[in-house]
């Protein structure tokens, strides 16, 4: 189907006009050819390679060039970054600030990776925090937190979480939670506790319209950090009960969020993980036997009946809207 | 072929979208939009990308399971025929249901269909399977596609298409190897029938196969350059005729190669620029890199690190003069930003991923190499 046979068919139905049809046929030929994301693509690989290709000259000659010229430069370079990103920010608001400065984001990002780079170069070669190594995370993630609210960038407030769930002990990052040592219980309970805290914090950053697009960032990391941990919890634990509750509540604070965001993923989260809390509980309740009798048939059952609710999950929910990514 | 989902309702979706950017431009006004969709009405249930997600892990697991339900009433014998019935009984009741919610539900490539229609082309396969034990492998492929072939006429669906795609040239490649002379032909013949299929893709005008004449374009151009590279040509040989040397021979028409090897990447992106072609100017980029590669592989006179800050430093230069020149469209290019992020949340999630491991309580993670600047590149 070409443009043309589209327009002809829009002016059959009468909706255009035979002048807007030349219109639409000329921009459609003269339109130019958008190479935006290409070009960022190509100029972001050039700094990767670049990089890293600097960064292995470095580490080959860190003789000849020496440890605190390295220092300098690194500390030349986030001192000048955040000073970029100062000078072009605007006054802080409780509501989404976007920088009039294209490039600012991606300083302010740089800004923190070289911040980060800076402080494990110091430990790493003068030992500058000993073994206070709770302070060493903690700084960053503090300067994080400031910049994260203060630019409003949200790759430096999920930075800070990171940097905060370490602090605890924790890895946060979606793909990496599972390196996190949880046959250690007290761990466990700190993923919980703090997954939850943060799902709360998001959800209160939403209410009282403190940066409320923040709210996505708080209640993914977290969510996915508590979810995981209740999961395991469940598994291996003796208070079975407690991660019952907890997972339970927490997927059906992310189902019945889908009605207010606009975010599926929330919905396809909280589904999930239900999911199989739910099965879980509902087999280790029955014992083994039953449950292998049974079980064929009730996955079956239960599998279609998510897709039922997936696909009527509108109706369930009573959303109204149409628009949803 | 008859297709399954409503070709008017296909249509009218592409007339939609193509009237939603004219409206964007301010072509149409809001009212002869709202007419439109009047107009061009469109029924399929198509929910994001999530939801999606989520459809298609649970259809799957109501599919894996139905086939253990129908086997407890089959697999008494536990013999191969026995195996066979109950593999064609299921793929039979995944394409009635597959049928049954296009026609029912407006389902259109929404996860559901996708996992049922997988599911019974690989149980309407297995038997045969079964059927030709010990069957030279060119026999499995043919079967494969005359499954595949139709499901992809039918359903227009982008993973039988690309399989489909894949086993063609499997089979084209195993055929080849029979003859001697055959072995020596093998990059050309996989050339030429990429060239075809991408000439024959090309001719398509039924937009019900957009995305997939899109996918299969890729993947022809991507299997004709690489026919044509010199790397692939050599270490393929190498490894064919199974010689267990330290470094592969220089191969035959060598010359030939290298000019592939060249031109190609260089044809993709001049036909990219002048037809406004974003799939042969992204491939051409692609393969460009790729023949690099190639050169650097067996030519090389710099250090690893000399070559990332020399590549790096073109590809800046490069991008940051285009993007300057590009200021004002030019020459039918602009610089402009068509689409928005999508995923701007997820990208900051990405962050957490790849930048934001803050040095470890054992301080292995400090370390002088950790000069992070560039992962920042990776997501903005």
């Amino acid at each position: 189907m070409t443009i043309q046979t589209i327009l002809q068919k829009l002016v059959e139905n009468g909706i255009i006009s035979g002048r807007q049809t030349t219109l639409i046929a000329d921009y459609e030929l003269k339109k130019p050819f958008s190479i935006h994301w290409e070009l960022r693509s190509v100029l972001y690989i050039g700094i990767l390679l670049f990089s890293a290709g600097t960064g292995i000259i470095i580490y080959e000659n860190i003789d000849t060039i020496g440890h605190q010229a390295i220092i300098a430069i690194i500390a030349t370079l986030t001192v000048a970054c955040f000073f970029y990103v100062s000078k072009h920010s605007l006054p802080y608001s409780h509501d989404e600030v976007k920088s009039p400065v294209k490039l600012a984001d991606f300083v302010l990002l740089l800004g923190c990776t070289t911040f980060l780079a800076l402080e494990g170069y110091l430990q790493f070669q003068y030992n500058v925090f000993g073994t206070r190594y709770g302070l060493a995370i903690i700084i960053p993630t503090i300067v994080f937190f400031f910049c994260a609210y203060r630019f409003d960038h949200k790759g430096a407030l999920s930075m800070a979480i990171t940097g905060l769930a370490s602090w605890l002990g924790l890895t946060i990052a979606p793909m990496s939670i599972f390196e996190n040592d949880f046959t250690e219980g007290r761990l466990l309970v700190t993923a919980v506790i703090l997954g939850s805290m943060l799902v709360g914090f998001g959800w209160v950053s939403e209410v009282k319209k403190v940066k409320k697009h923040f709210a996505f960032t708080y209640m993914f990391l977290g969510g996915n950090l508590s979810c995981i941990a209740s999961l395991i919890g469940l598994f291996s634990q003796d208070l079975k009960i407690v991660y019952f509750v907890i997972g339970l509540g927490l997927t059906c604070f992310f189902v019945l969020r889908a009605r207010h965001q606009q975010s599926l993923i929330f919905l396809l989260m909280g589904v999930i993980y239900g999911y199989i809390i739910i099965t879980y509980s509902l087999f280790t309740l029955l014992g083994d036997e039953a449950a292998f009798l049974l079980s064929s048939v009730y996955f079956m059952a239960s599998s279609v009946g998510v897709i039922i609710f997936l696909l009527k999950f509108k109706k369930f929910l009573g959303i109204k809207n149409e628009k949803s990514i | 072929m008859k297709k399954a989902y409503n070709e008017t309702w296909v249509e009218n979706l592409y007339i939609l979208r193509k009237a939603s950017k004219w409206l964007e431009k301010g072509l149409l006004s809001t009212a002869q939009m709202d007419e439109l969709k009047i107009s061009f009405p469109e029924q399929f249930y198509r929910p994001g990308i999530f939801v999606k997600i989520g459809l298609f892990f649970f259809g799957t697991i109501a599919c894996s399971f139905f086939v253990g339900f129908a086997s407890i009433f089959f697999l008494e014998g536990g013999s191969g025929q026995s195996f066979s019935v109950l593999s064609i009984i299921c793929s039979a009741s995944f394409f009635f249901f597959l049928e049954y919610v296009i026609k029912n539900r407006n389902l259109f490539h929404s996860g559901v269909d996708n996992a049922l229609l997988y599911a019974a082309a690989s149980c309407a396969v297995a038997p045969l399977f079964l059927l030709f034990e010990d069957a030279p492998l060119s026999v499995y492929l043919i079967i494969s596609l005359l499954v595949l072939i139709p499901a992809t006429l039918r359903y227009a669906d982008l993973l039988a298409a690309a399989v489909s795609f894949f086993l063609l040239f499997t089979l084209l490649a195993n055929l080849m190897m029979k003859f001697p002379l055959g072995k020596a032909l093998l990059p050309f013949s996989l050339m030429i029938l990429a060239a075809l299929v991408y000439f024959w893709v090309k001719r398509n005008k039924d937009v019900y196969y957009l995305d997939c004449q899109k996918v299969l374009e890729v993947l022809s151009l991507v299997t004709f350059y690489l026919g044509g590279n010199y790397f692939v040509v050599r270490e393929g040989n190498a490894s064919l005729n199974a010689l267990n040397l330290r470094v592969s021979p220089q191969i035959a028409f060598s010359s030939i190669f290298y000019t592939f090897t060249t031109l190609i990447p260089i044809l993709y992106i001049t036909f990219g620029f002048k037809k406004h072609n974003r799939i042969l100017l992204i491939i051409g980029m692609l393969t460009l890199a790729f023949s690099i590669y190639t050169y650097r592989h067996y030519f090389s006179p710099l250090t690893v690190s000399q070559e990332l800050i020399f590549v790096g430093v073109m590809l800046i230069v490069v991008a940051a003069a285009a993007i300057r020149y590009l200021h004002v469209p030019k020459h039918g290019l602009s610089d402009e930003k068509e689409e928005e992020r999508q995923f701007a949340n997820l990208e900051a999630i990405l962050v957490a991923q790849s930048l934001g491991q803050t040095p470890q309580e054992n301080g292995i993670e400090f370390g002088g190499g950790n000069f992070g600047g560039g992962g920042a590149g990776e997501v903005y």
